[in-house]
């Protein structure tokens, strides 16, 4: 079975995906996950889950965010109104 | 989510562009051939290296070397675990069909996994020379790599491979300090392993390389090992040691050159027909048939573990 291994550094970091391996089970794949992606202190939390335990995206679920002008503000209208409160002042 | 190119230009542009392609995505067949027989030709390397290594666990001089050769052994193995997970993933071989044939002599490995390591200076050799010329080729896939998935196991492959050519360059410095005998054993060693190593890097890179076309090598063999040759000439002359070239020459400039390398050994390599070939490849598939047990045993292991995993999913990470 194929697993994913992610790994969190430290304390600050978020886990990340680091690789993936092919183990006979569970436990197995704990220890192959040591063996091949944390031999030298590479991480202090590990993740282990197989492959076809992760729920993925089609590309069309995330995608339609690009659209949505409205959730962002580049704060560029506030500053100009602001500059000019403040000249009228 | 998968991608996919309308065409082969459309795909090439993507890649001129910086960009990764990954596991899932629709590449080419050319693109995933090649980058598969590359990726399987580097695990394969990574095993039969790690075989060497492990010949050398019993005979290694000294508690604290055998310990870090025993570390070397598990790291090679990893290598080339993590290597052929994702060469299988690419869906042309499975990691089982890559490793039989290996073990079959239907595959290739670098060529320095085709000499007899002699000697514990031959190994001491090999650690400084081969090591660090096989890492510089590293370096170069790892600097532009497209394929995703072969770039990041690559980062931490290169971590492990530069403990190992540290550790390699502790042991030369030791017997460059050492007595006559010592000396006189590791300038054969060097002897013996100059040229397999200059060598390992391959002839000039054709002007149609597709993998550096595609973003897979970074730069041109005849480049990389140029400046393997400019840093190793020096290093070695420091320690006093002499090089097994009549052609070396340094320039105006004071840049190191090699003289004409003969290619035919390595062509022989290629047909795994080299001076241990055989002896190597046959060991490797005698360890193969022993352990069999071991697989049978995870096998059944495996067909005890909940349907979850089993079930055939088209779910991509």
């Amino acid at each position: 079975m194929i697993y994913e291994v992610f790994l969190k550094r430290d304390g600050r970091d978020e886990f990340r995906h680091v690789g993936a391996l092919d183990a006979a089970d569970d436990e197995l794949a704990m220890l192959s996950a040591r063996e091949c992606y944390v031999r030298r202190g590479e991480g202090d939390r590990l993740w282990v889950i197989q492959r076809t335990h992760i729920l993925v995206d089609d590309g069309d679920l995330i995608a339609p965010n690009a659209d949505k002008p409205h959730r962002h503000h580049s704060g560029e209208a506030v500053a100009q109104r602001r500059r000019e409160a403040r000249e009228r002042a | 989510m998968a991608r996919a190119w309308e065409s082969i230009q459309d795909f090439e542009s993507f890649l001129d562009n910086g960009g990764i392609v990954e596991r899932t995505d629709a590449m080419p067949d050319e693109f995933r051939n090649a980058v598969f027989r590359f990726i399987e030709l580097h695990a394969n390397s990574e095993q039969m290296g790690g075989l060497t290594e492990r010949d050398w666990i019993p005979r290694t001089p000294g508690l604290r070397h055998k310990m870090a050769v025993l570390a070397k052994t598990q790291d090679e193995f990893g290598h080339a675990h993590l290597l052929y997970m994702i060469a299988a993933d690419m869906g042309i071989k499975t990691r089982r069909q890559m490793l039989e044939d290996l073990f079959a002599g239907r595959s290739r490995f670098h060529n320095v996994f085709h000499y007899r390591v002699e000697t514990w200076t031959d190994q001491v050799a090999v650690a400084f020379l081969v090591d660090s010329a096989a890492l510089a080729s590293q370096q170069a896939v790892f600097k532009n790599c497209s394929y995703g998935p072969y770039r990041r196991i690559l980062k931490r492959i290169i971590a492990e491979e530069g403990f190992h050519m540290r550790l390699g360059e502790d042991r030369m410095m030791k017997l460059a300090a050492g007595t006559e005998t010592q000396r006189a054993m590791f300038q054969a060693s060097i002897d013996r392993w100059w040229w397999p190593s200059l060598q390992l890097f391959g002839p000039d890179s054709k002007p149609n390389d597709l993998l550096l076309r595609w973003h897979i090598k970074s730069e041109r063999n005849e480049v990389l090992r140029a400046r393997w040759v400019q840093k190793f000439v020096p290093l070695l002359h420091s320690y006093g040691f002499t090089i097994p070239d009549d052609g070396l020459h340094q320039d105006d400039d004071g840049r190191w050159h090699a003289g004409p390398i003969d290619w035919e050994p390595l062509k022989k390599t290629f047909a795994n027909v080299g001076p241990d070939s055989e002896r190597r490849i046959s060991d490797a598939a005698a360890h193969w048939h022993e352990t069999t047990w071991v697989r049978t045993a995870l096998e059944s292991r495996a067909d005890t573990q909940p349907a979850a995993g089993s079930t055939k999913s088209n779910v991509s990470v």
